[in-house]
């Protein structure tokens, strides 16, 4: 994974060459060196992250009461208690279509508005501003004000189309578990969009324009442009963020929890907000440690085949 | 079609009069569709409670601002306003200040582990801050920072770091490094050329990095909720949830309490978009 | 434009590190409070204060006016017992689970906690015998059907801070204009139900929660109606009784015929209440606390008194001949076994009987719209507010949840889930004998 342009380690070693001061500790420094710059930021997450993983795991495989007292180990009593459980294959099938579905099409729909965004027009300023504003909602009141939009009795969004005359009688949006489910779908799109753009839109602006120019001077289209300029610049930006970003949405509770609490029976539940449930509703805390593990190492194979993959090709095009 | 259009440079004719038209019609949904819940929201946020249950009106028959008064005396909105900005703000620093070295450290340097601390960094955003209530509330009280704002700067400030590295490493990887060489030959330490040379050309990519962080550390909720038991010390995203109780949901202070709470984040964003593209408008290189 | 962005950053860091240590100073009493648990009552680190006992008490917040009550309480309270330091931190029914449980499985535990569930406390031995940390006046006040409630094992372990009971609301115009009479029987329920959708189909004739949220009532409305229960008369459970079968598939049968609201698994009672509020909904099972309820609402929103709704309450209606049972629900105060000093214990009962001191107690009480559990309560409360009186009379009688049992939780969910498996198409019949396997196998 070390996507080092060749230019770098001969800069750095150029840099260390240069550095002043040639002592006999020099050597000793330099091997260190590096370490010392990341030390902050692992010991901020050796803290504060690896801890509480550490506990997770322990949890995992705790007896823990229901006032969530730890009471010895019970090797893996809660796993199994996970896996047998008739709901656990419904909520992993919904995690896995709310993971996709979210992902895959706010990455597209991202990905074309900050083609969009990345023109210059008149008012991009203010449009900028307005895509933000979905990412700058909490997703609590984000996920609120979809619910209330929907509502059948007095969502804002009947009594629109009624007042277009496009329907006669307020509609049941959330007829079944499917259709609240493509709603909660909709929605995580619709907040993460402006995450996905603008991590493109900053990979977009440092293209440099030369680039275009060649290229159009060559009678390329805007279509080739896209494919052999645009896109191969911007993946490395767009790989790191989509990899964030199925960490995020798969991770993602308030939206679901909101608008449905996963009802009804686990039908519109993830992994996050089954294992919620089962830790602060049902007080069983080990086996939610159990889910969010198993959760855990479905995500570490799905993002680690993904970033070697992709990786792997950017290392080629480099 | 009076301002350059794009980066590529062709006179002007039907087809790209078209296409502007159709750059405005899609920008045009875009921003409607997106304001569309906010539109909603502000209304929603006029009316009183009967009327939003009764249903049939979009706009409030009577404008009630004096909910956007309401608010502020029903709960210590300035005070809530004020927390978030220094747990957002705070956040942002540390996680700046521990980030930049690291991706400087990874884009720069070589060493053994440099893969795996990159992994590192990606599975430790693994667990969603959900799963980890429990130990994370452990840490915080060994550390006394429990019902603290400190104790939520630091969450928040190392469950961004993956971000922060991952987009920080790209951006300076993408920056040559012969400025930074030259600035060493003219005596400048490692952390001198960083600091002068290296940081001012990657300022957009920090820009961007920084929105991320603050809006995220902005909207985090579940930690706060368990961390902050003293009303004063709650960030918005929980002290609004005031208006959210068990017993009724009272949209209309909710929405504007909402309102309120976005402000700051795109007044931040609008401050800082100019910085974000006029640096990378000039082909990177920028004093 | 980036020195802006400079200066702004250093303000901002400026005023976290001064907030931050602006903290660290004000936190001064809390420490002792938390390492309360090793050792025994550490000296306060405050030295400026003198020795103060600290209470911490995690209240749920029951309403709008739940938080200020308690302010007020606490600024009272710390007002006329100098020796004394008590917060009380109020938080919403949605998070009180989470914040509750991770503080306890921290062994940060709150010294007095008011909540509905206790069995699991118990359970762990992580409480206090009440009647070890409140004065003899004081629990002699309360209902002793009221204490029974929180036996486990012959130990009464949570007084009771306030309690409410259920009722059948209904619009009296909506009915008088379909036409039909406040229904007595399921039969007549259903009836009604037709008569009213027939009279206009854009109004939901009955309203059913069959929510995360509070599932479990729909359930004991029914079967308790129904002349069933959860347990039998020695306590062993029977969630699979016939009867409880038949209330179910009947209220389910409701909903599938479109006689209620469009989606009872996530439309909670206070939108049922809502809807009911603004005349869309003819009738529904609620608390006493709806009058109260709605009137706030109204004149709030200064609801001219011709669009107000005109209802009023019955008794649940009930099938085959059985008397109307009404669902009580019961609040509590414990107590946790912080390793207290007397003191503190003291303390702890000096907290009671302040709030159990009649005046303040029925004030309490009448905040939210609830029933007191106290008997001079009852009577200040009833003596007070005339509609309130009938609902002293009802609370006294009406069947509550078991929940002293230790499986209450999970058959909690489990009914839940039942009532939520059942409307999405499942057989009511075989979802319930399910639950009792799993429950007591």
């Amino acid at each position: 994974m070390s996507t080092k342009t060749p230019a770098a380690p001969a800069a750095a070693q150029e840099l260390a060459k240069k550095t002043p001061r040639p002592s006999g500790n020099k050597k000793f420094f330099r091997t260190i060196e590096p370490y010392i710059w990341i030390a902050p930021s692992i010991i901020l997450m050796a803290i504060f992250i690896v801890t509480p993983i550490v506990k997770v795991f322990q949890l995992s495989m705790s007896k823990v009461t229901r006032a969530g007292l730890v009471k010895g180990y019970n090797n893996f009593e809660n796993f199994s208690k996970v896996l047998k459980s008739p709901a656990f294959a419904l909520v992993l099938k919904n995690t896995i279509v709310w993971t996709i579905a979210v992902v895959v099409i706010s990455t597209v729909l991202g990905f074309m508005l900050a083609l969009v965004l990345n023109n210059k027009f008149r008012g991009r300023k203010v449009a900028r501003a307005i895509v933000v504003f979905p990412w700058a909602t909490t997703l609590v009141i984000q996920a609120s004000a979809w619910n209330f939009i929907i509502n059948k009795d007095y969502g804002t969004l009947n009594t629109l189309l009624m007042k277009i005359g496009l329907i006669s009688s307020p509609v049941n949006w959330t007829p079944t578990p499917g259709a609240y489910f493509a709603w909660e779908i909709a929605c995580g799109i619709f907040v993460t969009i402006p995450f996905v753009t603008f991590c493109v839109l900053s990979g977009l602006q440092s293209i440099d324009a030369s680039y275009y120019e060649a290229a159009t001077v060559d009678g390329a289209g805007y279509f080739q442009k896209l494919f052999s300029i645009t896109l191969p610049l911007v993946k490395s930006s767009l790989t790191v963020a989509t990899v964030l970003n199925i960490i995020y949405v798969f991770n993602s509770f308030p939206i679901i929890w909101t608008m449905t609490k996963g009802d009804p029976a686990n039908h519109t539940d993830t992994l996050v907000t089954y294992l919620y449930k089962l830790a602060f509703y049902n007080g069983k805390q080990g086996e939610a440690s159990a889910v969010s593990v198993i959760g855990f190492v479905i995500l570490l194979v799905c993002a680690s085949v993904y970033m070697i993959y992709t990786l792997r090709k950017g290392d080629d095009d480099l | 079609m009076s301002q350059p259009a794009n980066a590529v440079k062709k006179p002007a004719s039907v087809k790209k009069t078209i296409l502007r038209v159709l750059l405005y019609f899609v920008v045009l949904d875009v921003c409607v569709i997106t304001l569309y819940p906010y539109f909603a929201m502000l209304c929603t946020a006029l009316k009183n409670r009967v009327e939003i249950f009764s249903g049939g009106t979009i706009l409030p028959v009577v404008p009630l601002w004096s909910n956007f008064i309401d608010i502020w005396s029903r709960a210590p909105m300035a005070k809530y306003m004020l927390n978030s900005v220094l747990i957002a703000g705070g956040s942002t620093i540390i996680a700046m200040l521990c980030g930049i070295p690291a991706a400087y450290a990874l884009a720069r340097m070589k060493f053994k582990g440099q893969t795996a601390f990159l992994g590192f960094v990606i599975v430790s955003q693994m667990f969603a801050p959900v799963v980890l209530l429990i130990g994370i509330y452990q840490v915080m009280q060994r550390l006394g920072l429990t019902d603290n704002i400190l104790g939520l700067v630091f969450i928040n400030a190392a469950f961004n770091q993956a971000f922060t590295i991952w987009l920080l490493r790209g951006t300076f990887m993408g920056i040559s490094a012969e400025m930074e060489q030259a600035a060493t030959i003219d005596g400048c330490t490692r952390v001198q050329s960083m600091m002068k040379v290296l940081l001012p050309v990657a300022a957009p990519g920090i820009v961007t990095t920084l929105i991320f962080i603050f809006i995220n550390a902005w909207n985090e909720y579940t930690v706060a909720l368990c961390l902050i038991s003293t009303d004063t010390y709650k960030p918005l995203t929980v002290g609004i949830n005031t208006f959210n109780g068990y017993n009724m949901i009272e949209w209309q202070y909710l929405f504007a309490a909402s309102i309120f709470a976005i402000i700051p984040v795109v007044i931040l964003f609008m401050c800082i978009e100019k910085n974000l593209v006029s640096g990378l408008a000039s082909g990177g290189v920028k004093g | 434009m980036k020195k802006f962005l400079a200066t702004l950053l250093a303000l901002v860091m400026v005023l976290s590190l001064a907030a931050c240590g602006g903290d660290k100073g004000g936190d001064t009493t809390p420490p002792p409070a938390d390492s309360g648990n090793t050792e025994t009552e550490a000296p306060p680190a405050d030295a400026g204060s003198g020795e103060k006992t600290a209470i911490k008490v995690i209240a749920a917040e029951y309403g709008q006016n739940t938080k200020q009550w308690w302010a007020d309480f606490v600024t009272e309270f710390n007002g006329s017992h100098d020796d004394i330091e008590l917060t009380v931190e109020a938080v919403s029914w949605n998070d009180i689970y989470t914040v509750v449980n991770t503080r306890v499985a921290n062994n940060d535990a709150p010294d007095i906690l008011n909540i509905d569930v206790f069995a699991d406390y118990v359970a762990d031995d992580l409480l206090l015998p009440i009647q070890d940390c409140v004065s003899d006046e004081t629990y002699a006040k309360f209902y002793d059907a009221f204490l029974e409630q929180s036996n486990i094992d012959g130990t009464i372990w949570a007084i009771p801070d306030l309690a409410s009971a259920r009722a059948m609301y209904y619009n009296k115009d909506i009915l008088e204009a379909a036409g039909v009479e406040v229904p007595t029987t399921w039969d007549e329920l259903k009836a009604a139900c037709e008569a009213i959708k027939a009279y206009d189909s854009s109004i939901y004739p009955w309203g059913i929660d069959m929510t995360t949220d509070e599932g479990q009532a729909a359930f004991a409305y029914y079967i308790w109606n129904n002349g069933s229960d959860f347990t039998d008369a020695s306590g062993n459970w029977t969630l699979n009784a016939d009867a409880n079968v038949e209330a179910i598939e009947y209220a389910i049968g409701l909903v599938k015929d479109g006689l209620t609201n469009t989606d009872p698994a996530n439309e909670t009672r206070y939108a049922l209440q809502d809807l009911f509020g603004a005349g869309k909904l003819a009738m529904m099972i609620g608390p006493n606390s709806i009058p109260t309820y709605i009137a706030d609402n109204y004149a709030k929103a200064n609801t001219p008194a011709e669009e107000q709704i005109n209802y009023a309450f019955a008794a649940i209606p009930t099938n085959g001949g059985n008397a109307s049972v009404s669902a009580g629900v019961m609040d509590r105060f414990m107590v946790f076994d912080n390793d207290d000093s007397d003191e503190k214990i003291e303390a702890i009962k000096e907290f009671f009987d302040f709030f159990y001191e009649d005046t303040r107690y029925s004030d309490w009480v009448l905040m939210e719209g609830f029933l007191p559990a106290t008997s001079a309560g009852g009577e200040i409360v009833a003596a007070s507010d005339e509609s309130m009186a009938p609902w002293v009379e009802i609370v006294g009688s009406c069947k509550f949840y078991p929940t002293a049992k230790a499986e209450w939780a999970d058959v909690k969910q489990g009914v839940i889930d039942v009532e939520q498996q059942a409307l999405l198409g499942g057989s009511v019949k075989e979802l319930l004998d399910n639950l009792q396997a799993t429950i007591a196998g």
